[in-house]
């Protein structure tokens, strides 16, 4: 096994060579032991695997399981939502920054106000009552009926 | 608990959580939750954070059973880590973690050896590491190393093949290298 070759094993697999796949084994710890580069490689690895340990890490609550299994209780599967955990939810789904929120709501305000500004300029098409009864009267006497 | 279900399989207990078992439900969190808490703590740095992670990936799981497709053929472990990672991935966005306080740097000043073996500092210093990586080599080292999954099922997680996954590693741990030595040094270089 040629140098280049044994330092990628030694970052994919480690320093342990006794544990490298079984098609590597040998041949790497052959290399190992006749070559005093690669032992100091190995060392230098083990050095900065062990620096790779030391970082941070918390245990688990212990009743961590007990507190998901009582969060899905039957009875807590079909609770209602409130329409703002829901609308929550929806923005969550779509991980929406807030520019883009602000840009949508901003766009269905100004939407609604076109909305009502054009609905309330368009004439109504409401008919008076007079001019109800004399289209009325044309449809009867078109269809033959008299008055 | 159903002595029973303590021998069923991941998947089929999912198969029964899919007609509405909570028993099912609840053996599968006893067996797995701490082992998702680890991955989703490496990445979220936060106890509390990662336990809620675990807690609404699991819940997703009970809401909706049916999201596991067993015809899939995928194990059920490595499904939910993907779940879990992409919750994890979603948190950090929303928080943008903060990595360091200002006051500590690879700095041009040499840090002096009380610094140096301040415990607390040195992890400071490996997690603003370790969230410096790009995403893929971090979840790489952190299913690798920290977890200790195979490079197989590290590389099904994470969408990629295996040939890959051991580039991702290589990368990372060489630019973990680099930078390590450079906070070592110090000013010295």
């Amino acid at each position: 096994m040629n140098i280049e070759r044994f330092k990628e094993n030694l970052l994919v697999y480690g320093p342990d060579v006794r544990n490298w796949p079984k098609d590597m084994r040998s041949s790497g710890l052959e290399a190992l032991d006749s070559s005093p580069e690669l032992q100091k490689l190995v060392r230098d690895e083990e050095r900065f695997e062990g620096f790779l340990k030391t970082r941070k890490y918390e245990e688990p609550s212990r009743n961590l399981a007990r507190r998901i299994v009582t969060a899905a209780l039957p009875g807590k599967k079909k609770a209602q939502r409130h329409l703002g955990e829901f609308l929550s939810e929806i923005f969550r789904e779509f991980s929406l920054s807030r520019r883009a929120l602000t840009a949508i709501s901003v766009s269905l305000i100004f939407t609604l106000i076109i909305g009502f500004t054009i609905g309330f300029s368009i004439p109504s098409g409401y008919a008076s009552a007079e001019h109800y009864e004399t289209h009325l009267e044309d449809f009867l006497i078109y269809e033959g009926d008299v008055l | 608990m159903d002595v029973k279900l303590l021998h069923l399989d991941d998947e089929s207990l999912i198969c029964r959580i899919q007609e509405g078992s909570h028993e099912a439900f609840a053996e599968l969190v006893d067996r797995h939750s701490n082992r998702f808490y680890r991955i989703a703590y490496r990445l979220v740095s936060s106890k509390n954070d990662a336990e809620d992670i675990v807690q609404e990936a699991f819940l997703k799981l009970w809401d909706r059973p049916n999201l596991w497709d067993p015809g899939k053929r995928a194990k059920f472990t490595t499904w939910f880590y993907r779940v879990v990672i992409n919750l994890c991935l979603d948190h950090r966005k929303k928080k943008k973690l903060i990595n360091l306080p200002e006051n500590i740097e690879f700095a041009d000043e040499n840090p002096g050896p009380d610094v140096l073996f301040d415990v607390h500092h040195k992890q400071a210093v490996l997690e603003r590491l370790l969230n410096d990586l790009p995403e893929r080599q971090q979840l790489a080292v952190n299913l690798c190393f920290y977890e200790g999954l195979s490079n197989i099922e590290a590389a099904q997680i994470i969408g990629v093949k295996v040939k890959a996954l051991q580039s991702l590693i290589m990368r990372a741990k060489t630019t973990l290298k680099y930078n390590a030595q450079r906070y070592l040094d110090g000013g010295s270089r």
